[in-house]
């Protein structure tokens, strides 16, 4: 997938999950007060389902803009398709 | 140094200690004693400072501050747990300037208000909240409001003459102004010295039996006054290690940080032991020694069920923000705990039960909590009727119940009041009834706090309609959303209108609202309906 299509897969749980009308490059927890610490939670867990990916609980607190995250999620099928 | 002027509630029969009189003074005798030791590590951004590092940034921001406030001044911070956050907090208060924290999560109304109230004529922000505040900096045009990305590259200076033309600052000058939901639906304004904020941490930091090797894990946000005390200001009396950490993204992360930093300590809130168990985090406590909890009622099952599980001692403690943080704690090591209690008084304060006629009570009587200690701040910004009432006869007056055993260990049993806390948030209803009360559709309205599996608490509100109104629950969800920061949204508004049974509010003889009877009408007829499991509604499932 790239950056662009793991955006498009996942803008629209992110989108109702943390009740903003776009998930986009410049959505990040500062600027989205929505993003809270237990819609972290249950963002992450929606992406991994949907996906069907592991985020790390390691790397979890790293993950607080749009652009860390589907960053994250690229590096992480990148890493299962090598 | 010269004998400090007192206010009568920060009198008592404790010895007053004060090895380090400012901030400044704290940082740079840490630096001294061990210039290469790693004080501050910013695992979010791969940054991190040794006590020289941090001291020479705190010069540089403070050379930078210096167009933006003057000594006396204060300033108004918009950071999450950065290192802007610190810098400008250290370089502010090294200028003499108090610094109001304010929760990015706000609501621009709600900021502007802190700004205002507060006379901030500076408010240094994260550039991520440009958006938010765009429309305040049209409001306020005689604010100055300006941006710090990365304090790391600001302008190179010469730190040493920056340092010698630091002025004189007096241990009991405000170094912050804290604000806390106010009865009066307005956020109050605590002023809290550095001498409240030294002698807080540096009481907790004994109590604890820090050391140089503590290494604390600060998962709470900054602008609260338990992140300032409990994990900054204490370890930093010690000179020990800090893990800051986002507290929107370290939950789920919380036993993985506790092992990759090797953290002896950390600060929570009950609400955030229960998301623990509750997501079923599973970690290992490793080199942590314990977890202080506070901020609201702990649970004691809760207590119970996570110490089972993780084998790691929880200490409650009571405190708040008018007291820098915590007077009093179960002692440490854990055999000398009371589970269920919030321990004994801090070696900085006392502590007393009073009825209503400000007469002490005997051990095992239930009464107010009062306060009194050099932790104790000068009192409220701009508030000389409510200081009068809860500043009185050389105590603070808490507005908490509880008691005190025959053992000296105190027992908090709740408010005089109707305040909700929420995950930790302390929130007033009249704020959120203010809010849903401008609505045009709404005639009447009231708010609850009712519970929550996770966060302690949840907020209910009841809504009266006009008769000709037409507007649905998610209206006036959507109304609260324009002035209320996310955590003071109601999760629900019920509307009288459409109960078959409650289609009035229930009123005393006076014609107030009976609060109470709202609240055995939200658990006999709505918590199942409108909540089945909290927990479902949490995980989203």
């Amino acid at each position: 997938m790239t950056l662009q299509e793991i955006y498009e897969a996942i803008s629209p749980m992110a989108e109702q999950t943390l009740q903003i009308p776009h998930f986009d490059s410049t959505v990040s927890m500062t600027s989205t007060p929505s993003w809270d610490s237990l819609k972290h939670v249950q963002l992450l867990s929606a992406i991994e389902r949907k996906l069907g990916i592991e985020i790390g609980n390691e790397d979890a607190f790293k993950l607080t803009s749009a652009d860390r995250l589907v960053k994250y999620v690229f590096s992480v099928l990148e890493g299962e398709a090598r | 140094m010269t004998e400090l002027a007192l206010l009568p509630h920060q009198q008592s029969n404790r010895p007053l200690d004060l090895p380090y009189t400012t901030f400044q003074h704290l940082l740079k005798s840490k630096m001294e004693e061990n210039p290469e030791k790693t004080f501050l590590i910013f695992p979010e951004s791969d940054r991190s400072y040794t006590y020289r590092e941090f001291h020479h940034l705190t010069l540089v921001t403070a050379s930078w501050l210096r167009p933006h406030g003057q000594f006396g001044g204060t300033i108004c911070i918009l950071f999450r747990n950065t290192p802007e956050f610190l810098a400008v907090f250290f370089g502010a208060a090294a200028l003499g300037m108090a610094v109001v924290p304010i929760n990015p999560d706000l609501a621009p109304p709600e900021i502007e208000f802190i700004i205002q109230n507060s006379g901030c004529r500076s408010v240094c922000y994260d550039p991520d909240m440009r958006g938010k505040l765009a429309s305040l900096q049209a409001e306020l045009p005689e604010v100055s409001f300006f941006t710090l990305a990365n304090a790391d590259d600001l302008p190179p200076v010469d730190a040493a003459s920056i340092e010698a033309s630091l002025p004189r600052v007096d241990p009991t000058m405000p170094a912050a102004i804290i604000y806390t939901s106010g009865t009066t639906g307005f956020p109050k304004g605590v002023i809290l010295s550095h001498m409240n904020f030294l002698v807080d941490g540096g009481g907790m930091a004994q109590w604890f039996q820090f050391t140089p090797e503590t290494r604390s894990l600060c998962i709470l946000p900054l602008f609260h006054n338990n992140g300032l005390v409990v994990s900054l200001t204490t370890t930093l009396q010690a000179g020990g290690s800090i893990v800051m950490m986002d507290p929107k993204a370290s939950l789920r992360s919380f036993w993985a940080l506790v092992s990759r930093y090797k953290a002896t300590n950390t600060s929570v809130m009950p609400s955030i032991l229960a998301a623990i168990l509750a997501f079923g985090f599973d970690g290992s406590p490793g080199a942590l020694k314990g977890i202080i909890c506070g901020g609201q009622l702990l649970p004691l099952n809760l207590a119970h069920q996570f110490e089972a599980r993780f084998s790691i001692p929880i200490f409650e403690g009571f405190g708040s923000t008018e007291a820098a943080s915590y007077s009093c704690f179960n002692p440490f090591p854990a055999e000398k705990r009371k589970l269920g209690s919030v321990g004994k008084v801090l070696p900085v304060c006392e502590m007393k039960v009073v009825d209503e006629s400000d007469t002490e009570l005997p051990d095992g009587v239930e009464g107010e909590l009062c306060i009194r200690g050099a932790n104790v701040a000068i009192g409220y910004h701009n508030l000389p009727e409510l200081q009068a009432a809860r500043f009185r006869n050389g105590w603070y007056h808490s507005g908490d119940y509880g008691m005190r055993d025959r053992d000296g260990y105190y027992y908090f049993r709740g408010r005089n009041d109707d305040l909700i806390v929420k995950g930790g948030e302390k929130i007033y209803p009249v704020e959120i009834e203010n809010v849903l009360a401008t609505h045009p559709a709404v005639s009447e309205c009231a708010v609850i706090g009712v519970e929550d599996a996770i966060l302690g608490q949840e907020i209910c509100a009841f809504a009266k309609l006009a008769d000709s109104a037409n507007v649905s629950e998610a209206d006036l969800l959507r109304h609260c959303a324009e002035s209320l920061a996310r955590f003071k949204q109601p999760k629900r508004v019920v509307i009288l209108n459409w109960l078959s049974d409650m289609r009035e509010f229930p009123k005393g003889p006076t014609r107030k609202i009976l609060y109470r009877e709202l609240r055995e009408y939200y658990y006999q007829r709505l918590a199942n309906a409108a909540d089945p499991e909290a927990l479902k509604w949490v995980l989203g499932v």
